[in-house]
C-alpha cells in the first residue's frame, strides 16, 4: 500500500497593515506594531481597520498589483499548472460599490477568482471558498486534500481587499470595536477589521512546516458567534487527524477576536480540551481581523515570527476573569501549533501544523 | 449542473426544484417545524432543497461526518444587491448584511438539518470538479451537494441537491 504524501508549506507571502512582505511585517511587529486607521462608512460613521499599504490605481489595479506582489514571495513557480484557491469573505464587493447601481453584481461569484488568476497569468483550476472567516483554512484544507492525492503544489491566496461594505455590516451588527482590537482584553470592545493579502504554497515535498491534520465544523445556533461545542469539536478532530493528543500541542493561536462574550466561550472551551492549557498567541491586536484571508494570513505570520524570532507584544491589560495570559515570547519548545479560526455564520476550524525541524 | 461524476461513488438521492412548487415555504415549514426567520430567499431555497434531497434518500437525518458543499453562481444577489443600495444610502442593515453572507446559508443549512458538521461553500468554472474536489478525504458518510439560485434576469430560482456516498 503506498504512503498518502504529507503536505508541506513551500512558501509564503503575506501583505498585511504591518507591512508588503515578511520582513517588513516583522521588522514593524519588532518595533510595536501599527495603528488601524479609520474608514469612513456613512456620514459621520467610522470605524478602525488595519489597512494595507495606499496603492496607485482603481481597485482592479491595486488588487492585481498586490496579488502579483503577494504570490511572488512564494518562489518561482514555472508553469503556473497547479490547483488555485482564492479564499475570501468579501470578494468583489469593494469593486462594487464604486460602481453605478445598474452596473453592479452584473456578473458572478466567481469572477473576482479569476481576476486574481488573472492577475498571476495562473492557468490551472481556480476555486473560490467563501465561508467567511474560515475560507482560507477551508481552502488549505482542500488544497491538502489534492495534494495528498497527488497534485504536486497547490496555492491557496486568502484576500480582504479595502471595502466599506463589509466594515459598515460588521458595524451594523454592533461587532467592531471604537478603537483598537484588545483579543482576550480588558474592556474589550469587539472587533476591528484587518486588509491582508497571503498566499501560502503547498507541495508534498519535505520541508520545515508540515500541515497535519485539519477540522471545519460549521454549528449554526449562534451564526455571529462562538459556540463551546463546535470549538471542542475542532480541536479534537483536528488533533485526531493529526494522530496528536492534547498534550502534544505546544502552542494555540487563538482566534480570540475581541468579542467580550466570544473570547470567554473561547477559552472555557479550550480549557475543557486543554488541561493544562498549552502557550497562546494572539496576532489580531497586530493585523486585525482579516476575515477570509485570516487563516492564511494569521498562519503566515506565525511562522514568520517563529522563524524570524519576532514575537507580538500585549500592548494592554488581559481580562483578568478569564484566567489566561498570552506568551510574549515563543515557547522553548515548538513543534506542534494549533491555529484556530472561529467565524460569522458558525464556523470553526483548526489546523495543526507541525515544525519539522525541532 | 449535470450529474456529478465521482467514480467510485453512488447517488443516494437527487432532488430538484424548478419550478418550485407555489407552496414551498409552506412545505419547508412543515418538513423543519418552523418559519425561517431573518434569513433571505437564497437561504431559504438552500434549506428547502437540502431537507428535500435528504428525505429523498431516506434518511432522517444527515449523518455527522458527512460533508456539505454548497455552490451558486451568484449567490444571495438581491441581498448583495440591497445591501449595497443601504451602503449608498448610509444605512446600512444588519439583517440585509447578513443575508449576503454564504456562511450564513450554511448554517442556516446545518441548522434545518439539526446538523453540525463540515461545511462549505465553493465555486470553479468547471463544475464537475467541485464533486471531484469535495470528495477527496470524505469520510464514509459521504457528501450533500447542493446548487442553489435565486431568481434573477428572467431565470427562475433553482435549488438542486445531491446525496452521494462512497460505493
Amino acid at each position: 500500500m503506498s504512503e498518502v504524501p504529507g503536505v508541506f508549506l513551500a512558501g509564503i507571502g503575506l501583505a498585511c497593515a504591518l507591512g508588503d512582505d515578511m520582513p517588513s511585517a516583522l521588522a514593524a511587529l519588532g518595533r510595536g506594531g501599527v495603528s488601524p486607521m479609520p474608514v469612513e462608512v456613512a456620514d459621520g460613521v467610522r470605524w478602525p481597520v488595519y489597512k494595507l499599504a495606499a496603492q496607485d490605481g482603481d481597485w482592479m489595479q491595486r488588487l492585481r498589483a498586490g496579488v502579483r506582489k503577494v504570490v511572488a514571495q512564494t518562489g518561482d513557480w514555472g508553469p503556473r499548472t497547479a490547483p488555485l484557491f482564492v479564499a475570501s469573505s468579501s470578494l468583489d464587493i469593494g469593486f462594487m460599490e464604486r460602481a453605478p447601481q445598474d452596473q453592479r453584481l452584473g456578473g458572478g461569484l466567481q469572477d473576482f477568482a479569476d481576476a486574481v488568476a488573472g492577475a498571476i497569468d495562473w492557468q490551472g483550476p481556480v476555486f473560490t471558498v467563501s465561508t467567511a472567516c474560515t475560507s482560507a483554512l477551508n481552502a488549505l484544507l482542500a488544497a491538502a486534500d489534492m495534494v495528498r492525492a497527488g497534485e504536486p503544489q497547490a496555492l491557496v491566496i486568502g484576500i480582504e481587499p479595502d471595502n466599506r461594505f463589509t466594515v459598515a455590516g460588521f458595524g451594523a451588527m454592533q461587532l467592531l470595536a471604537p478603537e483598537s482590537a484588545r483579543p482576550f482584553g480588558a474592556g474589550r470592545k469587539g472587533l476591528v477589521l484587518g486588509e491582508a493579502v497571503a498566499a501560502l504554497r503547498l507541495g508534498s515535498k519535505p520541508a520545515r512546516w508540515q500541515l497535519m491534520g485539519g477540522s471545519n465544523v460549521v454549528d449554526g445556533r449562534n451564526p455571529s458567534g462562538t459556540e463551546a461545542g463546535a470549538v471542542r469539536a475542532m480541536c479534537h478532530e483536528a488533533l485526531s487527524r493529526s494522530g496528536l493528543r492534547p498534550g502534544d500541542i505546544d502552542l494555540v493561536k487563538v482566534q480570540a477576536a475581541g468579542s467580550p462574550v466570544n473570547d470567554a466561550i473561547e477559552v472555557e472551551a479550550l480549557r475543557q480540551v486543554f488541561a493544562p492549557l498549552p502557550p497562546l498567541v494572539s496576532l489580531k491586536s497586530a493585523i486585525g481581523h482579516t476575515l477570509g484571508a485570516a487563516g492564511a494570513a494569521e498562519l503566515a505570520l506565525l511562522v514568520g515570527c517563529v522563524e524570524g524570532g519576532v514575537w507580538p507584544q500585549v500592548g494592554y491589560p488581559i481580562d483578568e476573569s478569564l484566567g489566561i495570559s498570552l506568551c510574549t515570547q515563543p515557547p522553548r519548545a515548538l513543534k506542534h501549533v494549533l491555529l484556530n479560526v472561529v467565524g460569522f455564520g458558525g464556523g470553526h476550524a483548526s489546523l495543526v501544523l507541525k515544525d519539522c525541524e525541532a | 449542473m449535470n450529474v456529478p461524476v465521482i467514480h467510485g461513488w453512488r447517488t443516494l438521492a437527487h432532488f430538484v426544484a424548478q419550478p418550485l412548487p407555489e407552496d414551498w415555504r409552506d412545505d419547508l415549514a412543515r418538513r423543519i417545524g418552523r418559519r425561517p426567520r431573518r434569513v433571505g430567499v437564497w437561504t431559504e431555497l438552500a434549506m428547502y432543497g437540502a431537507r428535500c434531497c435528504i428525505e429523498a434518500a431516506g434518511e432522517s437525518a444527515l449523518p455527522a461526518g458527512a460533508r456539505v458543499r454548497v455552490a451558486s453562481r451568484r449567490g444571495a444577489w438581491g441581498a448583495t444587491h440591497a445591501g449595497l443600495a443601504q451602503l449608498d444610502a448610509g444605512l446600512p442593515m444588519p439583517f440585509t448584511f447578513m443575508q449576503s453572507q454564504p456562511a450564513l446559508m450554511l448554517a442556516e443549512v446545518g441548522r434545518c438539518l439539526d446538523w453540525q458538521g463540515d461545511a462549505s461553500f465553493m465555486l470553479c468554472r468547471d463544475p464537475q470538479r467541485l464533486p471531484a474536489i469535495a470528495a477527496l478525504g470524505a469520510a464514509p458518510a459521504g457528501l450533500l451537494l447542493g446548487l442553489v439560485e435565486e431568481e434573477h434576469n428572467g431565470e427562475p430560482p433553482r435549488t438542486e441537491w445531491w446525496r452521494l456516498t462512497p460505493a
